[in-house]
């Protein structure tokens, strides 16, 4: 309660700015590994003229963003157009608040925590739809469209994908999953729900608009899907938020199913950054892997496969906890 | 409802990754930047030419089905969190048999629009 301790304010400027932080060192370090991985993938050396190894390429990218001018397309609500990629970076940041990155390295224990980040990521799907549809052009249309009943299909699986760990636990509490899971890799819960794991991370990679599900902003067929009239920076905030959530679907899956801080010899935040960079590395993988799947392909993957799979997993889950 | 801080910390963060993520870069982008004025510069992308109609105009039905399926489908789900809470300490077969009912109805919806055509492309939905 407010008249309680103002501890708790340090605690939440504190958190804040450390967000921010790795927020941004996050997005240029990730923008940087991926065109390594993908030069990597494609035999090439990738960004190699700025700095040692290309170092400073994501920097001389901001400021190349930064220096173009930014303009609203003719016929387009101006207000929606330029709220739309603040709306999508916004949330991305509240959901840092409950994840615990270690034992004592967490914002906010609360009860809801699982269910604040799931909330708070679907507003993205509200910062797409408004991109699409303000821009005044057909290509942001039809991406919108796109995006918006692939976030809408995916959110289903994703959340039955949730549910047998929250009847496993019991709590919504992210620290208290991390806590019910033991140190050692057979004690994480992607042992007992590796069907949960491979459909929850499906779902993610598609809420995050990642290839192979990147129809949205499908290069080759909608030049780039929503945010076709960005120019400078609404591009690189959309695409800010982008690896915001990566970062997030990463922390999530890392909390749920891999045991989260907790890890062999010693427990701590290193494990859980560990984690993460494993799984954001494999979701750059699979970008530059698998051929993007067709539109139909994709809600039907959802539809007639994840989400039946995901009923009966579920189904079992409960039959086993009751036995 | 009084506020906790939670609240308040939601609302911190949201206002500063509006402000930190998006209203410094635009502010810093509107002084560095050029501002060119064109007579064609503002014209919407469509490869080149000059758009045919306004983008707003009626648009397919296809994705409207899926619109109504997941309002369906989620609100539903959502009626398991509060029980998935609860569910390790309830007793007997009894929660099981019931969460049995409620799913299978909820998975009986899918089979019902896949054998009305929703899920097929392109689209012959017999109603």
């Amino acid at each position: 309660m407010i008249e309680a301790i103002p501890t708790q304010l340090i605690i939440i400027l504190v958190g804040l700015a450390a967000t921010m932080a790795f927020v941004g060192l996050n997005a240029i370090l990730l923008v940087y590994l991926e065109r390594k991985v993908a030069g990597f993938i494609h035999r090439r050396p990738g960004p190699y003229e700025v700095g040692p190894h290309g170092i400073l390429q994501p920097f001389a990218d901001g400021l190349k963003l930064v220096g173009k001018q930014i303009f609203t397309p003719k016929g387009a609500d101006s207000v929606l157009f330029w709220l739309a990629p603040m709306i999508s970076m916004a949330p991305a940041i509240v959901c840092f608040l409950v994840i615990p990155f270690g034992p004592n390295v967490l914002i906010f224990n609360t009860n809801v925590g699982l269910v604040l980040i799931l909330a708070f990521t679907g507003i993205n799907v509200l910062a797409l739809c408004i991109a699409g549809w303000t821009s005044q052009n057909k290509y942001a249309l039809v991406g919108a469209a796109r995006g918006v009943s692939q976030s809408v299909a995916y959110e289903i699986p994703l959340l039955l994908a949730v549910l047998p760990i929250i009847f496993m636990t019991g709590t919504f509490n992210l620290y208290d999953i991390t806590l019910g899971q033991g140190a050692w890799p057979w004690q994480w819960f992607i042992v007992y729900q590796p069907v949960a794991f491979v459909i929850f991370f499906i779902c993610a990679l598609a809420e995050t608009n990642r290839a192979p599900f990147d129809l949205p902003e499908a290069e080759s067929e909608l030049t780039a899907g929503f945010h076709t009239e960005y120019s400078g920076m609404g591009f690189a905030l959309f695409f800010l938020s982008e690896y915001a959530y990566m970062v997030i679907a990463a922390c999530v899956t890392a909390v749920l199913f891999l045991g989260g801080f907790q890890g062999p010899v010693v427990s701590g935040w290193w494990w859980f950054l560990a984690k993460v960079y494993i799984l954001l590395l494999i979701m750059i993988w699979i970008r530059w892997t698998f051929p993007r799947v067709r539109f139909d392909q994709l809600l039907n993957i959802c539809w007639k496969w994840l989400i039946p799979l995901a009923i009966i997993n579920l189904l079992i889950t409960l039959l086993v906890i009751a036995l | 409802m009084s506020l906790s801080w939670l609240h308040i910390a939601i609302i911190f963060f949201f206002i500063q990754g509006m402000i930190l993520f998006a209203v410094i870069p635009f502010i810093l982008s509107y002084f560095l930047s050029p501002k060119v004025q064109a007579k064609e510069l503002r014209m919407p992308y469509e490869c080149g030419m000059v758009p045919y109609g306004s983008a707003w105009g009626r648009f397919g039905i296809n994705y409207y089905f899926y619109a109504l399926l997941f309002l369906a489908f989620d609100v539903d789900v959502l009626y398991l969190f509060p029980v998935a809470t609860y569910y390790t300490e309830s007793p007997g077969y009894v929660p099981f048999i019931k969460l049995l009912i409620f799913i299978v109805i909820l998975f009986a919806s899918v089979i019902y629009f896949w054998k009305k055509g929703v899920f097929s492309w392109p689209k012959k939905i017999k109603i």
